[in-house]
């Protein structure tokens, strides 16, 4: 009889990295395919080239640098997904497959690779794009199918609009703003479809409820603080999707609760200032890379009393 | 109320923490033809073997005496001749030295001395009989009980919780031992509190045992002081420091003893064999085990101490499939077995049999930072940063952040999802850390 | 870095190879991300830099058993800073496109880390024809650095090569990599490739030794 010697525990959670990225592939669903339906078969397109490339390039990266390959963990998916609903229906393909590419290679492989990056991959690798090619995707587009059954918004290439549902929020009402009747990237239009993702990641226990429900909080009461519509502050833009599924990233936020709490915070007050200083028309992106950037100092900055001993401060 | 402490898991939660196979199963009793009997089964210096190969013993002789302090003697187990007095590898690193004893077929005991009923028997008389029975912690820690009676002058004892927690996943022992016994474990629990001179004595239960909480409630009732509270499904709840923190709100200073809050706490168990102790002079040479996995007939079996892996699987039937690990508690802490030859000691709350599936070992990834042990960690440690830390070898960073407090439960390794061994590298590290004088 | 008897061949190419200002000795690396927005602007302050490291090495030189101890510095400063006005009132009279482009980094060469290493570790120890070598060697390094920096810039940023379109009108450049953040990327990753190169370099001729 051959018995296998091993310190336990002898079972383990049936939870790993892959089964943990599969929630949050799923979460993504109804987002993805409200973005499909909204903005037609090139949405479609977009997310598969961000996505074959994401996982492509890991593939390679690993051959080359002679790491063990673990596309098959899925995290190179969830990546490409979460860069190209980031994007603009409207974006030749190569933009995705660059976004991609330098989200995986430079911002991740290079780092060290999974749970090495020091910034959101997807998210860096759209601030990357924003610079680069800032008339490609500064540019939001009407949902086709939002111009096709309203006469109101002529069709035609006429039917670009240059201004997001943030630069003029008294322009679309609450309802059309919850079903993404209104321009912006294939994954931020549909706010109903992220609350339903964000409702399944909270039910299976993908992410606490602290990360998301802080951040639009605290950017609803600096909006109001301000003067501005809480409401509409918190559906517009990118806001919601970033919060649900950017900023509660693992890798690039803090470990313990009330180190989170102080990241979200910090990420909601960011989004309103740069959002009222309109430098930039969506602060998303720039506020949780701020914060990612903050997270090691949060990390050294918070602990929590250890069973039985005195707490010291920091 | 549901009592509990912050951080745990609930392991297992799935398969009703692996328990349901030999739940509910009435206790039998086991006598082995052989048994190898361990003369360093308690924490302590081992005891000192005086029988020699050839020598008749009864059931409950003495067959070893107690070498120091901790020390504890050591009883024959069965009737019939020693047959080795020698060392041979049990559960430990290290090999044991066993004393084996074969059957004469008779199961007869020594002549016993009782003290009489736990209510009337002099209190001083308590500690000293508990010693002889030879009594240790029948949780798995096997710590002397007599020393745990004893506390040092000037720690105040005032609540006594007798812990029937029984968080480790598998187990079952202790759970039918409340329900066909629970009148011994009461009765212990009342010999500990005079002998200790306290006046609270708490029976804690996790709510996956409500008809144990149903069966101790009754058998508690008018009885001076002993009362029965219901804990949350969770582990480790059984871990003393989160049973205190659960039961009591107060929690033992780091590096302290349970003592040093005014706490003791002893295992269903232990109650029982305190109350054989006292009320028929019974030294411990049996405890309950629970056999279960894939074995034909999962059980909890009453068994003799020295009896062998082999001899308890074989009474529960044998195994189903080939087995691919064998070990000894639960599936959280338990000891993997190197070979069915090893013997059941005085800390042996269970044999969990895994087929060769389950027992592969997955291979860890990467940490994603995800916080999934800092969650678990119920002495609200940061594994993640002690892992970081133990893996670049970084000894007294993980010592300031409070390393020596890991209670090595596993619950974040068990939590992982990069599957890394989180609490294996702790222990390690707090090796080297006592070993090096970090 | 203990200065060996070696010969002028010797001294030129160690400043161009085996201590490359900027990739083996990460030296200078302000200029290094801020001109090389384009490959001539990196070609224009490598040999603007080189001409300083030539003339200030040689003159340092000289004036090494002249020169006070204590008040090495001020004075490598004073010499450097000569150079660095000739160069700079050069390429303000001939090159104009070029000082408009540079700017203030012409300047800013006096306190190129690199001049003042190199006049501190070389020149204020040894004769003025290797010391001269030196200067050249790892201004030409510099040099080449930049060129090959500004270069990829130039390519991914703006589609183009010394002002000469490289791709079709089809190419949308990538504007971050002639943004800051561009050079910190381009320069981390070309500084990595060097020493992987490197490094399977040293390990292959350790594996035969």
């Amino acid at each position: 009889m051959n018995l296998r010697l091993s310190t336990g525990p002898h079972y383990l959670h049936r939870e790993s990295t892959q089964t943990l990225m599969l929630d949050v592939i799923i979460a993504l669903v109804p987002t993805t395919a409200a973005g499909i339906y909204l903005f037609g078969s090139k949405a479609a397109w977009v997310l598969a080239v961000a996505v074959a490339s994401a996982v492509i390039c890991e593939y390679i990266f690993q051959k080359l640098a002679k790491r063990p390959v673990r596309i098959m963990d899925l995290s190179a998916v969830v990546t490409g997904l979460i860069l190209g609903l980031n994007l603009p229906a409207e974006a030749p393909l190569w933009l995705p497959a660059v976004g991609s590419a330098f989200a995986i290679i430079i911002v991740k492989e290079l780092f060290g690779g999974i749970g090495h990056n020091f910034l959101n991959p997807a998210l860096l690798a759209r601030g990357v794009l924003l610079a680069s090619w800032p008339a490609r995707m500064s540019v939001y587009f009407m949902p086709t199918r939002v111009l096709g059954i309203t006469s109101a918004v002529p069709a035609g290439p006429d039917a670009v609009s240059s201004a997001t549902a943030l630069l003029r929020p008294q322009g679309y009402e609450v309802y059309d703003l919850l079903m993404g009747n209104i321009p912006g990237t294939i994954g931020e239009v549909c706010k109903i479809a992220i609350l339903i993702g964000f409702l399944y990641m909270l039910f299976v226990g993908t992410i606490k409820w602290h990360i998301p429900v802080i951040f639009v909080g605290t950017v609803a009461l600096m909006t109001w603080l301000l003067g501005g519509d809480p409401l509409k502050a918190v559906l517009s833009g990118g806001l919601l999707f970033g919060a649900v599924f950017m900023a509660t990233d693992y890798v690039t936020n803090p470990m313990l609760t009330i180190g989170q709490i102080i990241f979200a915070v910090g990420c909601g007050i960011l989004v309103t200032v740069i959002r009222m200083t309109k430098a930039y028309p969506e602060g998303v992106t720039y506020a949780i890379l701020l914060m990612n950037i903050a997270t090691p100092l949060i990390d050294k900055m918070t602990s929590r009393r250890v069973y039985g001993t005195v707490k010291k401060h920091a | 109320m549901r009592l509990s402490f912050k951080g745990g898991i609930h392991p297992l939660k799935e398969l009703h923490e692996g328990k349901d196979k030999s739940m509910h199963k009435p206790i039998k009793e086991l006598v082995p033809e052989k048994v190898a009997i361990q003369v360093d089964m308690h924490v302590g210096a081992p005891s000192q073997p005086i029988v020699k190969k050839g020598d008749q013993v009864k059931v409950g002789q003495v067959i070893a005496t107690a070498v120091g302090n901790l020390g504890i003697p050591v009883h024959a187990s069965i009737s019939g001749a020693v047959t080795a007095v020698t060392n041979r590898q049990m559960l430990g690193k290290k090999a044991s030295a066993i004393i084996e004893i074969t059957s004469d077929g008779q199961d007869e005991w020594v002549e016993l001395h009782p003290l009489g009923d736990v209510e009337t028997v002099p209190a001083d008389k308590i500690i000293q009989q508990v010693k002889d029975a030879g009594i240790c912690g029948l949780g798995g820690a096997c710590f002397p009980t007599h020393v745990k009676m004893s506390p040092a002058d000037d720690k105040k004892i005032d609540t006594i919780i007798i812990n029937g927690s029984e968080c480790e996943t598998f187990l079952t022992a202790d759970h039918q031992l409340m329900l066909e016994e629970p009148e011994r474990i009461v009765n212990g629990t009342r010999a500990i509190m005079r002998a200790m001179n306290v006046k609270t004595g708490v029976i804690a239960i996790e709510d996956n045992k409500m008809d144990a909480v149903k069966t101790m409630t009754d058998a508690a009732s008018g009885r001076e002081g002993v009362s029965v509270v219901v804990l949350k499904t969770k582990y480790p709840q059984g871990s003393e420091k989160n049973l205190i923190k659960a039961v009591t709100k107060r929690e033992v200073p780091s590096g302290g003893l349970p003592c040093d809050c005014g706490v003791a706490v002893f295992n269903v168990g232990t109650a029982a064999a305190v109350a054989d102790a006292i009320m028929e002079g019974k030294p411990l040479v049996k405890r309950i085990t629970t056999v279960t996995g894939c074995v034909k007939e999962p059980s909890n079996l009453k068994v003799r101490i020295g009896t062998s892996f082999q001899d308890a699987i074989d009474f529960a039937g044998g195994f189903t499939e080939e087995p691919g690990k064998i070990f000894a508690g639960g599936s959280m802490t338990g000891i993997a077995a190197p070979n069915t030859d090893v013997c059941i000691s005085k800390a042996n709350n269970g044999i969990v049999v895994l087929n060769k599936k389950d027992s592969v070992v997955k291979s860890p990834t990467g940490c994603i930072r995800c916080g999934r042990c800092i969650d678990a960690c119920p002495i609200m440690l940061n594994p993640q940063k002690l892992k970081e830390l133990c893996d670049a070898g970084d000894l007294a960073g993980a010592k300031k952040r409070y390393i020596m407090e890991c209670c090595a439960c596993g619950a974040c390794s068990y939590v992982c999802p990069a599957k890394l061994e989180l609490s294996a590298s702790f222990k390690e590290a707090k090796d080297k850390i006592t070993a090096r004088g970090v | 870095m203990p200065e060996k008897k070696t010969s002028l061949r010797g001294v030129f190419v160690n400043g161009i190879l085996n201590e490359n200002p900027t990739f083996r000795l990460v030296l200078g690396v302000c200029p290094t991300l801020a001109a090389t927005t384009s490959a001539t602007n990196g070609l224009g302050m490598g040999l603007a830099a080189t001409f300083v490291l030539v003339g200030s090495n040689a003159v340092i030189s000289m004036l090494r058993n002249l020169i006070p101890d204590k008040v090495r510095i001020p004075a490598f400063i004073v010499v450097i800073s000569t150079f660095v006005t000739i160069v700079q009132m050069l390429i303000q009279a001939f090159v104009p496109a070029l000082y408009d482009a540079l700017g203030l980094f012409i300047p800013l060469i006096v306190v190129n880390c690199i001049i003042l290493a190199r006049a501190e570790a070389f020149a204020a120890k040894n004769p003025v024809i290797p010391s001269a070598v030196d200067g050249l060697g790892m201004g030409l390094g510099f040099t080449a650095a930049l060129l090959l920096i500004g270069s990829i810039r130039e390519i991914l940023g703006s589609g183009t090569i010394f002002g000469n379109a490289v791709f079709g009108p089809s190419f949308e450049p990538m504007l971050l990599v002639i943004m800051a953040p561009g050079g910190f990327i381009v320069f981390g990753l070309v500084l990595g490739i060097i020493n992987a190169i490197v490094n399977r370099a040293s390990a292959r001729k350790g594996a035969k030794a």
